[in-house]
């Protein structure tokens, strides 16, 4: 098979998972979440406030209006005190919560909230809950073995399909920040950018777990086993980066020099889910908004993180475990 | 030769570490000659469906090699002369029937200008032409088998193998079957033939192996099969009853 025949195939692929994604109800299910999400978005109004100017020797001094009312408003405008007296509205002025800092800020708390549940932890499981189905179905015998006979490389069909499936979770993630996005931005007049981070982050954190998804299925043609294997795998996963970054940083009296090298071994084998989390949350400037896992604030306090290293490794275990699913798709009888 | 099997045997491998087996062939030498439409027949359980699969790299074998159009199995690119329709065809239910067509042709390597013209005409000739865009959710089992035909028909093979085709198609669909398999064998083309209706494989093959248990136990011309020692005809099901007790018994 030459070059062009598989990516002719691979390509057949996609558009065939594609199609086979919009048939089913998982497409309207996240579709209406973002449905919901984006009327949430539209619903929201922030009064007051403008953004404030802020330069880099500048540490403004803001108190919300509440507690400037306590201290009194004219003393805190005698002494160079900005107060913020904004207001947040949702539901269309259903419930109302008052502004803690700029407008801007408003905004950028629910970005990184919406961001948090759609690229992070949350999405990432779900996204792999609902697409666990998707290989052990196409890998079914009798749908599988006219495929199969065809003259294309075993190895592109099973990475068109691979691809077709992260190309449905990124089309969805895209969309779903499109539309929330802008349905804030219109009701808002805020349009920062660092949200649309959220999407490729999704992307890559999904990609590398789909691919233990992949193996798990070509090796089982189970949907349980593709779902919950890779569940259990991701908390695994999750597990050792965290007895990791804890072990660096308190390390415990009396562990054996082999268990700190296997334990290493197993941090820079492994994907990192706790570490993109980290990276995420800093690409997001979401300091103030949220909190880092302590034990990786630790690490990078001290200096000890490498966001490249992990990002690398994360991403060559998906690349290795995608090869080792083809090469068990290559030695299975049909 | 369309398919060569030399000394070909397939032990399926299961349990925990693999340390049981079931064995489906076990040496298989058998030849099909391009150009002559050829019957595979069997009890259930022969081995039948195994050699379809190895021929078709679905499978490898645990012993011996087979080749397909003169290259080793394992040399995906003669798939692409090759088509293959199999009695319980699931194909993906969220496409039309159109849409079925252009998935697997693409997949075997027709080009895209070429493709249109072939879909077009094969539907009219399975007689789905007026079904096209339906979803095939909607087909029943006999207008799966149909668009199965199709799908095998698309790259106009050299190789034809069909695996107990008449499953589930009415009258004017076995009807057509045998129009198919009558006009490859007037272009000289092959067609492997796995079916358990004798009257079909009578009429329309030139040869024809039998397997039980994993052996072949005949190969040669129908005619042959069929008269007894002393050059009497009796019918096909009688000689095969024969040959099937013989290797039980044996």
């Amino acid at each position: 098979m030459t070059l062009a025949d598989s990516i002719r195939t691979i390509r057949w692929m996609i558009r065939d998972t594609l199609r086979q994604s919009l048939s089913t109800k998982l497409f309207w299910v996240t579709l209406t979440v973002t449905a919901v999400c984006t009327l949430f978005c539209a619903s929201v109004r922030v009064h007051g406030d403008r953004p404030m100017v802020r330069t880099e020797y500048e540490v403004p001094a803001v108190l919300p209006k509440t507690e400037a009312e306590r201290i009194g408003l004219e003393k805190a405008k005698n002494d160079g005190v900005q107060v913020i007296s904004g207001e947040m509205t949702v539901g269309f002025g259903a419930v109302s919560v008052p502004v803690g800092h700029s407008r801007e800020d408003s905004v950028k708390f629910l970005h990184v909230w919406l961001a948090g549940g759609l690229g992070d932890t949350l999405g990432v499981l779900l996204a792999l809950l609902w697409t666990a189905g998707f290989l052990p179905t196409f890998l079914e015998p009798q749908s599988a073995t006219v495929l199969l006979a065809k003259p294309a490389s075993l190895w592109a069909i099973l990475f068109g399909k691979y691809a077709g499936v992260v190309g449905f979770v990124g089309l969805n993630a895209i969309l779903f920040v499109a539309a929330t996005w802008t349905a804030l931005g219109l009701a808002t007049g805020v349009w920062t950018t660092a949200y649309w981070l959220a999407a490729p982050l999704l992307v890559v954190n999904f990609g590398i777990f789909y691919a233990v998804s992949t193996f798990l299925a070509v090796a089982t043609r189970s949907t349980t086993s593709a779902a919950f294997g890779t569940l259990l795998f991701w908390m695994f996963c999750w597990a050792i980066n965290y007895t990791h970054h804890r072990l660096v940083m308190n390390p415990v009296e009396g562990m054996t020099p082999i268990a700190s090298y296997l334990l290493e071994v197993g941090y820079w084998t492994f994907p990192k889910p706790l570490d993109l989390s980290g990276i995420f949350f800093d690409a997001m400037k979401a300091d103030g908004f949220g909190t880092k896992v302590g034990e990786f604030q630790a690490l990078q306090a001290a200096g000890k993180f490498s966001p490249e290293g992990a990002v690398a490794s994360s991403i060559g275990f998906g690349a290795v475990v995608l090869a080792l699913a083809a090469y068990e798709f290559e030695m299975t009888d049909y | 030769m369309a398919a060569d099997f030399v000394h070909v045997g397939k032990t399926y491998r299961n349990g925990l570490f693999a340390r049981s087996g079931v064995t489906a062939v076990r040496d298989v030498t058998l030849t099909v000659p391009a150009g002559s439409v050829f019957g595979l027949l069997g009890p259930n359980r022969a081995g039948k469906t195994t050699l379809v699969k190895l021929l078709l790299s679905l499978s490898r074998p645990t012993a011996g090699s087979v080749a397909r159009l003169g290259e080793p199995a394992s040399t995906r690119r003669t798939l692409g002369r090759v088509g293959y329709m199999h009695e319980n065809h699931a194909f993906p239910r969220y496409l039309s029937a159109s849409e079925v067509l252009h998935f697997y042709g693409g997949l075997s390597g027709v080009s895209g200008e070429e493709l249109p013209g072939r879909v077009d005409k094969l539907l009219e000739r399975v007689g789905l032409a007026d079904r096209s865009r339906e979803p095939i959710s909607r087909f029943s089992k006999g207008m799966v088998q149909r668009l199965g035909l199709a799908q095998a028909l698309i790259n106009e093979p050299d190789l034809l193998i069909l695996d107990e085709p008449t499953e589930g198609l009415d009258l004017s669909g076995r009807q057509l079957l045998r129009d198919v398999v009558r006009e490859w064998q007037a272009a000289k083309r092959t067609v492997l033939l796995v079916s358990h209706v004798l009257t079909e494989v009578e009429e329309l093959c030139d040869e024809l192996a039998v397997l039980v248990s994993g052996n072949v136990v005949y190969r040669g011309t129908v005619k042959e099969l069929t008269r007894d020692s002393s050059g009497v005809r009796r019918p096909l099901e009688s000689a095969l009853r024969g040959l099937y007790a013989n290797e039980v018994a044996a």
